[in-house]
């Protein structure tokens, strides 16, 4: 279904690569709260949330983000600095702080000086913003990188697979974290169980298919997202 | 420090391009050192040497520009998604590149003007043509960049310097060797880089490199205002291709210089960029000036000439053609002038065959050589057995045979 007042629109929007698809021609739309996008890998999965997140045309079909059609540079650009990305291997050169990291994501965000040390705040990285991005542990590392994802308070987030090398006992606090990250948040997973429980919607991509599952326990439901 | 001098910073020791100057100037050196004419410090070869190294250090900066393009790929999630403009990244890319390509060159050109200025200079340092091997060099990164961004795959990097690579040694057409980094491999004396054609490749480069960056930023930012550099950039290329193709010519000019000589016991004058062979010249040269005297072929004066004027010599007077300093030039020169001294027309002729052996014979007296084996076995121990003196005595009596390749076994048993 889609509403008037969905977040993201796609009308017959598929992808192809390599001559074959990674999504035929598909319709639907995303309202608010935090969406699960399973696949298994080489499924087209971040190649989906690549294309959602503008960084990638659609091969063919209207992609409509935050009210923009996204399909021209004019959308694009309007509607870019309202979005935030985190790709699944957000890799980093070593000797970079996870306070330089997200002074750099700071600036080219354009967002003003006091941010960057708002946000380290905000994901309790204080203490290990002097740490080098390879030295921190793997939810550390996840926080920075959703730091400098967020730094501008985007409008749309997409995560890609941002809990895969998380231990479990870090998972439930941190899943609190990407809840409240925006008003909508799209988050991919291999396996559609590791999304559901606390996605409000969870897709499949299978066989270059998008299929809603229906089995979404609401857990997580209460705290709505972005909060 | 402002935000964007601490990106670049970050980005600095980030991507650590700086780490590939070392390599890169020596890459560059090493072709440069290679490409300067062997003893001879002249301006206009540092500035063909310079060119040289650019064909060398243009792939290799294309490929390191293809690489941290294709690293810098990845970051698209947080400058992609900018409010800032999508040219920002790519720009703070390629000053960053441009930067190191630009160290590496330097470095290259330090080292050339150095070796030029400790050897006895000549000519005139050619800035122009220091700058259009710049330009040349951010032509060379800004295409490895591009071909990075375009196509972000481990083989666009071999891709990048295979391409820039052929494009140094192999054109297309007969003029287009004129074009940046032209295809002249030394300069020799008596001739110079013709500073129009530099100026023209110079700008031509600027107009290359500013069409590729204009245009690609224009496919970022679709942005009506760089239409005018990217017209401006294009009408630059056009002009000076048009100019470039009109010349059609040698890159190369006659170039005005006065002789250094040296006047005693012969009196030898090379050109200026050679002067430091003057010692060793005048040393090698009096013995074959002492044997030959008395006879029409003695010579009191050596000169130095350009490779397409072969003056006959005469009157005193003979001709050396020298391009370098390279190990055995004293002995090249000597040959020069005792091969100058024969009649090629009977020399050549079948007839006088034997007669060439004769002179063969007495030539490898007059350069010290080991005498050339006989079929006439007499004659040559008779030669060989004969005092200085004698010889020469008795080639004042046969000098006329010696050089028109006539000698007879006969002329060796009197005297």
């Amino acid at each position: 279904m889609i509403a008037d007042f969905s977040t993201i629109v796609a009308r017959d929007m598929g992808i192809r690569r390599g001559g074959r698809w990674i999504l035929r021609p598909t319709t639907f739309g995303i309202t608010s709260g935090v969406v699960g996008l399973a696949g298994p890998p080489c499924s087209g999965r971040s190649a989906l949330l690549t294309t959602l997140a503008t960084l990638r045309r659609p091969s063919v079909g209207e992609l409509e983000l935050l009210g923009h059609d996204v399909t021209g540079p004019a959308g694009q650009r309007a509607v870019r600095p309202r979005l935030g990305l985190l790709p699944h291997r957000f890799g980093w050169a070593a000797g970079v702080t996870a306070r330089e990291y997200v002074a750099y994501a700071a600036y080219f965000k354009a967002t003003p000086k006091n941010a960057a040390e708002a946000i380290l705040e905000r994901f309790e990285l204080t203490d290990a913003a002097e740490f080098e991005m390879d030295m921190l542990p793997a939810d550390l590392r996840l926080r920075a990188g959703l730091a400098a994802t967020c730094v501008h308070r985007p409008d749309l987030v997409f995560l890609d697979e941002p809990l895969g090398s998380i231990a479990d006992s870090e998972r439930d606090e941190l899943i609190g974290v990407v809840r409240a990250l925006a008003p909508a948040v799209v988050v991919t997973a291999p396996d559609p169980a590791e999304l559901t429980g606390w996605c409000d919607r969870v897709f499949t991509i299978a066989r270059a298919r998008l299929i809603e599952s229906l089995e979404v326990c609401r857990t997580w439901s209460r705290v709505p997202a972005g909060v | 420090m402002s935000d964007l001098g601490r990106v670049l910073r970050i980005d600095a020791r980030r991507t650590a391009p700086f780490l590939a100057v070392p390599a890169l100037a020596l890459l560059g050196a090493v072709a440069a050192w290679h490409a300067l004419l062997p003893g001879v410090a002249y301006w206009d070869d540092a500035v063909a040497a310079l060119f040289a190294s650019v064909r060398v250090l243009g792939p290799a900066s294309a490929a390191l520009a293809a690489w941290v393009a294709l690293r810098e790929h990845r970051l698209g999630y947080l400058r992609g998604l900018s409010a800032r403009s999508p040219a920002l990244g790519p720009l703070l890319d390629l000053t960053l590149l441009g930067v190191v390509s630009l160290c590496a060159y330097l470095v290259v050109a330090a080292i050339v003007v150095v070796k030029t200025l400790l050897h006895v200079e000549a000519g005139h340092p050619q800035v122009v043509g220091l700058l259009a091997g710049a330009l040349t060099l951010l032509d060379y990164t800004v295409i490895g960049y591009l071909a990075g961004r375009a196509v972000p795959r481990l083989p666009t990097v071999a891709a990048a310097a295979a391409v820039t690579c052929l494009w140094g040694v192999a054109r297309p057409g007969t003029w287009t060797y004129l074009l940046p980094p032209p295809g002249v491999e030394h300069i020799h004396p008596f001739a110079g880089l013709r500073t129009e054609l530099l100026a023209g490749q110079a700008l031509w480069s600027l107009g290359f490199g500013g069409l590729l960056v204009s245009g690609y930023l224009w496919t970022l930012t679709r942005r009506a205002r760089l239409a005018l550099p990217l017209v401006a950039a294009a009408g630059l290329i056009a002009l000076t291709t048009l100019w470039i193709h009109a010349q059609q010519r040698t890159p190369l000019a006659p170039r005005a210089f006065e002789y250094s000589c040296r006047q005693w016991p012969l009196t030898v004058c090379v050109h200026p960029a050679l002067r430091s062979a003057l010692p060793s010249l005048e040393a090698a040269l009096t013995p074959l000036a002492t044997r030959l005297s008395g006879t029409p072929g003695g010579f009191t004066r050596v000169e130095h000439r350009p490779d397409n004027d072969f003056p006959r010599p005469g009157h005193g007077v003979v001709y050396i053609h020298l391009t370098d300093l390279s190990p055995g030039y004293e002995h090249r020169a000597e040959q020069e002038i005792q091969i100058s001294l024969l009649d090629a027309r009977t020399c050549g002729n079948p007839a006088h065959a034997v007669g060439v052996r004769y002179t063969a014979l007495v030539s490898a007296w007059l350069l010290d050589e080991t005498p050339p084996r006989m079929t006439d076995a007499a004659a040559a121990r008779a030669f060989g057995r004969w005092a200085e003196a004698r010889r020469r005595h008795w080639l004042r009596l046969h000098y006329a045979r010696y050089r028109s390749c006539t000698l007879r076994g006969l002329d060796f048993r009197t005297v």
